[in-house]
């Protein structure tokens, strides 16, 4: 070919070149994704995920190309937000489900397309049946747990055998797996209700007593099903060779007895599941039991049999704490407790 | 008719549960919150475990039926 002539363009050959941009915008995608944040591309910048700088899903490398930032801090973002809420961890499962790669779809993806194939209200509808069908399960442990707490633990019993029973039956005619889900959430509420020996037969609501006498104490103590309870003892006489005995017991909520910090107390408590804070001595857990001033003689004292199913007991060795003292009433417990121990270790120490 | 062992095994599993408590309720024995929590998650664990274990298979058939 000795035709060097070098092909000028034209007019008449420019049309030749415009069935070429279709190819080269969709020959190399992720070039076109770099080049338009740069400019001001016709179309919008879309987000990705990258399939070549990741470490989980490629979200982090995603947003790295998308804000031309190095993703470690992206990264460092998402492992930090864990810590605080896990707000982080949340966008991130969500961006990793919807937001597709920039190369071949990996399995994220496709649960991805399952989801928004779906469609919205199916999918709200989905989730709506959901709540409901666990918020009838969260009742009817409830209701399991308070039939248990108010005596009615061996009907609830023989009711779990023979739901389970039945369910064992059906397994011979097909099976009825539906059954399971109730007939759980009935053992659950019913079994943790009798395990913590919940007993809601004293009452529900608060209850405050303020004996100013020994005698009025009741001898079987102070009792509540459900709520607060609130025994001071303040106003009594307490010359100095008295020993006052009291029991108190509460099923689920809040128990708390007021002592004089010159009141030695020798305590016996117990917490089936929550937390105690015995003259400043504190203890949480499952099964919390704890012993104050045993063996002590000293005087004026107060003995103590203190019981709590589920929640939090109190006993407050001060003259000016109140229920309504920031840690003493509802909420947290007080956490500078070192005055009620050092009071206590005086009112015990004598003879 | 199909027999399905998830249904058997769950059951077995719920009825021995409600024995545990007729038994705590009635005053045979007491058994302590966690041990109970044990007993719970132990016992749901296995109703999943044998589910999963048996999901695909979808039972068998009983002859006769």
């Amino acid at each position: 070919m000795n035709d060097d002539t070098p092909i000028m363009p034209g007019p008449q050959e420019e049309e030749p070149t415009a069935p070429t941009e279709p190819i080269e915008a969709a020959s190399d995608e992720a070039s076109t994704r770099e080049q338009q944040p740069e400019g001001r591309g016709d179309r919008p910048r879309r987000l990705y995920r990258s399939s070549s700088n990741r470490v989980i899903a490629g979200v982090a490398g995603g947003l790295g190309d998308y804000f031309g930032v190095d993703p470690v801090i992206f990264r460092i973002g998402f492992a930090l937000s864990i810590l605080f809420g896990g707000l982080g961890l949340l966008a991130y499962l969500l961006l990793a489900v919807f937001v597709p790669t920039d190369g071949d779809p990996d399995a994220v993806q496709r649960v991805g397309g399952r989801l928004q194939g779906t469609g919205f209200w199916r999918a709200v509808g989905l989730v709506i049946i959901a709540i409901l069908g666990i918020g009838v399960l969260f009742a009817l442990a409830g209701g399991a747990a308070f039939a248990v707490a108010l005596g009615w633990g061996v009907p609830t019993a023989i009711l779990i055998i023979v739901i389970g029973a039945l369910l064992a039956l059906a397994a011979f005619r097909g099976g009825a797996r539906w059954l399971i889900p109730p007939a759980v959430a009935l053992a659950i509420g019913g079994g943790v209700a009798a395990a913590a020996n919940l007993d809601f037969r004293g009452g529900i609501g608060e209850r405050t007593y303020n004996p100013t006498s020994v005698a009025s104490i009741p001898a079987d103590g102070y009792r509540l099903g459900v709520g607060r309870l609130v025994v001071d003892l303040r106003d009594l006489n307490w010359q100095k060779h008295r020993v006052v005995n009291l029991k108190t017991s509460i099923g689920a909520g809040q128990s708390n007895v007021f002592v004089p910090k010159r009141v030695c107390v020798v305590a016996t408590t117990h917490v089936g599941a929550g937390e105690s804070e015995v003259t400043g001595d504190v203890n949480s857990g499952v099964d919390v039991n704890h012993s104050v001033g045993t063996g002590t003689k000293s005087t004026p004292r107060l003995i103590l049999d203190s019981s709590v199913d589920m929640g939090q007991l109190r006993v407050i060795n001060s003259d000016h704490a109140s229920i309504n003292t920031a840690g003493y009433g509802p909420g947290p417990l007080h956490t500078d407790t070192a005055p009620l121990r050092a009071a206590e270790a005086k009112a015990c120490g004598g003879p | 008719m199909r027999f399905d062992p998830v249904s058997l095994a769950s059951g077995v599993v719920i009825a021995a549960l409600g024995a545990l408590l007729l038994i705590d309720s009635a005053g045979g024995f007491h058994i302590s919150l966690g041990w109970m929590a044990v007993v719970l998650t132990g016992a749901v664990g296995l109703i999943f475990l044998l589910s999963g274990l048996i999901r695909g298979n979808g039972g068998g058939d009983l002859e006769g039926d």
